[in-house]
């Protein structure tokens, strides 16, 4: 652990220090992915498994009124797959977070002088390049599977960086959850609510072809938008309306949950 | 404390043993008190599936209009899908009680009465179907007011009902069996990710003739395609005979199959 | 019934296999008389509730056999569990049953007349003294209110052999004793009962027996009496300055045979009895070692597990305090143990 390194820091630090230790625990929040690669496993292996469902049942989907025009149903499936991958992921990554606070180690790190900030922008970067990992791993993995991507290597690059605002955003959900309530199992409990609202949306099917309620509730389900952007990179092309919907949309959500993540650390600290 | 009793213990050289129905009877009715007891393990097990049969049936709307599929409401299509499903898990529930049995040591206490070892796979079971019918009730209900329709008339509750505790006794048999196995929570992983998986790799969301590539082949082939197409008949138009032989054929030899497995587990309990 | 309720002969249980091989119970040899009680005496992890975990058909023996209530435990496993009551180290009772209902599920295991399941019931609430508590919840109980119920559910079919493991384990002196009459007075009305316990102390209130227990095997048996009368010489403990230390063992040791004792105590078994005391305190000034302590105790069962196993009985003196891990089938108290212990995670109250 760096704790160690930042201890011989003066208490009001300095911007590098600032910077090093947000890297810190950057470092540590991502080794602790690496780590355990059974905890994240579902979130990779999930994803691709609806992809490849969804693919078969639903191929002849495509032609339905409504549909976009896709090479395959596989297409358009990337951009849901690696949302709903995300979302597995913060969970998990806010569950962490969670049982740092409930053993303690997370008090540990605010008896340390460490920017309390940097404590928590440090999990989200870390869930910022887990998404961005995610991005890439189904892109790639898919790829040999048929999947193409219309905006080409520029798109899969912003497809990537959407995965990372993704990550921090979503993150950052979970990162308020964990730090308001302290309990891992607050947090996991978030998960079929995070998996409700991925329902309601675009994420399995274009809302253009469903009706009533809960048509209404995919328009107005942030979600969809969350995943519109990137498939409009995979399935129509790198234009500039599909690169602001793939970085703008989780960047908008990010700006809010940590928002909120902010303001449950302070409440927190005040706590404290 | 109060004063110990003066009744004086008189010796009955033996015990006369529970029967199988009565011990099973017993061991059904404490499981089916910790519904009321422990809401919190019961109720997730009784939304899930009201959550999956509206879930699918709104995002999948349009796919009743591909060509060739056997309804036009999709509500009839994943209703059944979501009952079945849903008894099916409180099976695997059954299975993480007994885990818990297994890990407070409550399981040693049926293990050394002298009621016959099957009445310790036939009380769990009696009350997996019950909650299986209460989670198969609970989503028709939901289901109908969503615009559920038995077009093949009652004969069709009591295919779906069939086909419901059939896999919700395939998976008890399972989800006994693995505890037996394991011991600990990584059996209740195992369980719920193979009878996902079963349940999944099936004409569960489309039906084999509209469905493509690998999932075909494997659909074609798994039992479960049978048993969802026996639970589902009813609500696509008429039973049949032809509809329902394979599922009733395939609920037999699974059922027997795993409730060996879940026999031959209990009989290892004492080797290890 | 059978005047040797029960008997092993050569028992045996490994857990894993190769390197991980776990000789849990290594050979071990019982016979307990009609009406006797009998304890099985042992640190944790030394095999003693391995040992009853085969007497009650929960486990099956790796060799030799044993024979409870006149039946095969490998071969009759259904007679034997007709024939006995168990109370098991957890206490394990489902927290969110009351008592009552307890009790009807063990009258419906073992075949009580449903007319009868009430009146029973409630005979044995009353003998544990949990009337008032019988619809209560158990997981409102505290650890001596579990133990009775416990008790209460072994006693269903009126068996007339009891295996009661680590009865107290955990529990406050008062529900101790309680506890300790209650075995007393089962045993007045004829019941045999096996009963491990890691306290010296219970052994020696209730048994008529002993066995001790250590690393698998029996290392001495007999009555109280006759274990401690084996052990002779009544043990002398001093403390003195520690520099003297190493002098003052030297001069214990022209009295008799060294003892093991506790950290900074020196401790010898006075072969010439209690009247070699003034001689120890004379010699020990000779050398100009100034005595903190002198205790003198007359054989004890300690002495007797000390003698017989090298050691002394952990928890003999912390006996309500918290002890580390199962023991089912632990070879030794140092082995993880993985294979046995597994699955049943244990929370003492």
């Amino acid at each position: 652990m760096s704790a160690a390194t930042v201890t011989l820091v003066p208490s009001a630090p300095g911007r590098g220090v600032w910077w090093a230790q947000t890297w810190a625990m950057s470092k540590r929040s991502i080794l602790a992915i690496a780590r355990q690669p059974a905890l994240v496993m579902p979130s990779l292996i999930f994803p691709l498994f609806f992809a490849a469902l969804g693919t078969s049942s639903f191929g002849k989907a495509t032609v339905l009124p409504g549909f976009p025009r896709v090479n395959s149903f596989l297409d358009f499936s990337l951009a849901g797959s690696v949302v709903q991958g995300v979302l597995f992921g913060s969970v998990t990554g806010g569950t962490a977070l969670a049982t740092d606070i409930e053993l303690g180690f997370f008090d540990r790190l605010l008896a340390t002088p460490t920017s309390r900030v940097s404590i928590l922008l440090g999990r989200l970067a870390g869930a910022a390049a887990f998404g961005a990992f995610q991005a890439l791993f189904f892109t790639l993995v898919l790829i040999p599977f048929g999947v193409t991507i219309e905006a080409g290597l520029v798109g899969v690059l912003v497809i990537t960086l959407s995965g990372a605002l993704t990550g921090m955003g979503i993150g950052g959900f979970t990162a308020a959850m964990a730090l308001k309530t302290g309990s891992s199992e607050a947090v996991q409990g978030s998960f079929p609510l995070l998996f409700i609202a991925l329902f309601f949306s675009s994420a399995f099917f274009p809302r253009q072809t469903m009706q009533g309620v809960y048509r209404h509730v995919a328009n107005v389900n942030p979600m969809s938008y969350l995943v519109e952007g990137v498939r409009g990179l995979t399935i129509d092309g790198l234009t500039l309306g599909h690169v602001a919907g793939a970085l703008l949309v989780p960047a908008a959500i990010g700006v809010v949950s940590i928002g909120l993540s902010l303001r449950a650390l302070s409440g927190r600290l005040a706590a404290r | 404390m109060s004063t110990p009793g003066t009744h004086v213990l008189a010796h009955a050289e033996q015990a006369p043993g529970g029967t199988v129905v009565r011990s099973a009877r017993g061991i059904a009715r404490r499981s089916l008190r910790s519904i009321v007891r422990l809401p919190s393990a019961f109720f997730p097990a009784l939304l899930m599936p009201i959550f999956q049969a509206i879930a699918f049936s709104g995002t999948f709307f349009a796919i009743t209009k591909i060509p060739g599929f056997p309804t036009d409401r999709s509500i009839n299509w994943f209703l059944p899908l979501a009952a079945s499903m849903g008894a099916g898990f409180s099976g695997i529930g059954i299975g993480f009680a007994t885990i818990r049995d297994l890990e407070s040591g409550f399981f040693d206490r049926l293990r050394m009465a002298p009621a016959p070892r099957t009445s310790l796979l036939l009380g769990p079971l009696f009350a997996a179907w019950i909650r299986g019918l209460l989670v198969l009730a609970s989503v028709l209900i939901v289901g109908f007011a969503f615009g559920a329709r038995l077009e093949g008339g009652p004969m069709g509750l009591v295919t779906l009902t069939a086909g419901g505790l059939g896999i919700a006794t395939m998976g008890t048999g399972w989800g006994l069996g693995l505890a037996y196995r394991f011991r600990d929570m990584r059996a209740a992983a195992l369980m719920q990710l193979t009878l996902f998986n079963a349940l999944f790799l099936t004409n569960a969301q489309a039906p084999l003739s509209v469905m493509s590539g690998w999932l075909h082949a494997v659909a074609r082939v798994n039992p479960f395609t049978n048993v969802l197409r026996l639970a589902r008949q009813g609500f696509l138009g008429d039973v049949t005979w032809q509809d329902s032989w394979g599922g009733l054929l395939a609920i037999v030899v699974l059922s027997v199959l795993a409730l060996l497995f879940a026999l031959s587990g209990l009989r290892r309990l004492a080797d290890d | 019934m059978t005047s040797t309720p029960i008997i092993s002969e050569g028992l045996v249980r490994h857990f894993g296999s190769g390197d991980k091989l776990v000789k849990a119970v290594d050979g071990v040899d019982l016979a307990v008389a009609e009406g006797e009680i009998f304890g099985f005496l042992g640190p944790n992890g030394a095999g003693k509730s391995t040992t009853v975990r085969m007497l009650t058909t929960l486990l099956r023996p790796t060799a030799g056999r044993a024979t409870v209530a006149g039946f095969d435990v490998a071969t009759q496993a259904n007679d034997v569990r007709r024939s006995i009551g168990v109370a098991l180290q957890d206490a394990a009772i489902d927290p969110l049953m009351t008592g009552r209902e307890l009790l009807d599920l063990q009258a419906v295991l073992y075949g009580i007349a449903p007319s009868a399941v009430k009146a029973r019931g409630d005979e044995l609430l009353e003998r544990v003294g949990l009337t008032g508590a019988a619809d209560r919840r158990v997981g409102t109980y505290s650890g001596g209110m579990r133990r009775r119920l416990d008790l209460a559910l072994s006693l269903i079919h009126q068996p007339t052999v009891l295996f009661l493991d680590e009865p107290t384990t955990g529990l406050d002196p008062m529900s101790r004793i309680t506890l300790w009459e209650e075995v007393r007075r089962l045993n007045r009305e004829g019941t045999t009962v096996l009963l491990t316990t890691q306290y010296l102390e219970e052994a020696d209130q209730l048994a008529d027996r002993v066995a001790i227990i250590d690393h698998g095997h029996i290392v001495s048996q007999g009555t109280p009496a006759e274990l401690k009368a084996g052990v002779g010489a009544p043990t002398l403990l001093v403390r003195v300055d520690v520099e003297r230390n190493d002098a003052a063992r030297d001069v214990l040791a022209r009295f008799g045979e060294l003892r093991p004792t506790a950290e900074g105590t020196l401790g010898v078994g006075l072969e010439g009895g209690p009247s070699q005391v003034t001689a120890v305190v004379r010699a020990l000034d000779e050398i100009g070692a100034h005595v903190h302590h002198l205790e003198l105790n007359e054989p004890s069962l300690d002495d007797v597990f000390a003698e017989a196993t090298g050691h002394r009985l952990e928890g003999a003196e912390s006996a309500a305090s918290g002890e580390a891990g199962g023991e089912a089938g632990r070879g030794d108290g140092s082995a993880p143990a993985a294979p046995a212990g597994r699955g049943r995670r244990r929370s003492r109250r």
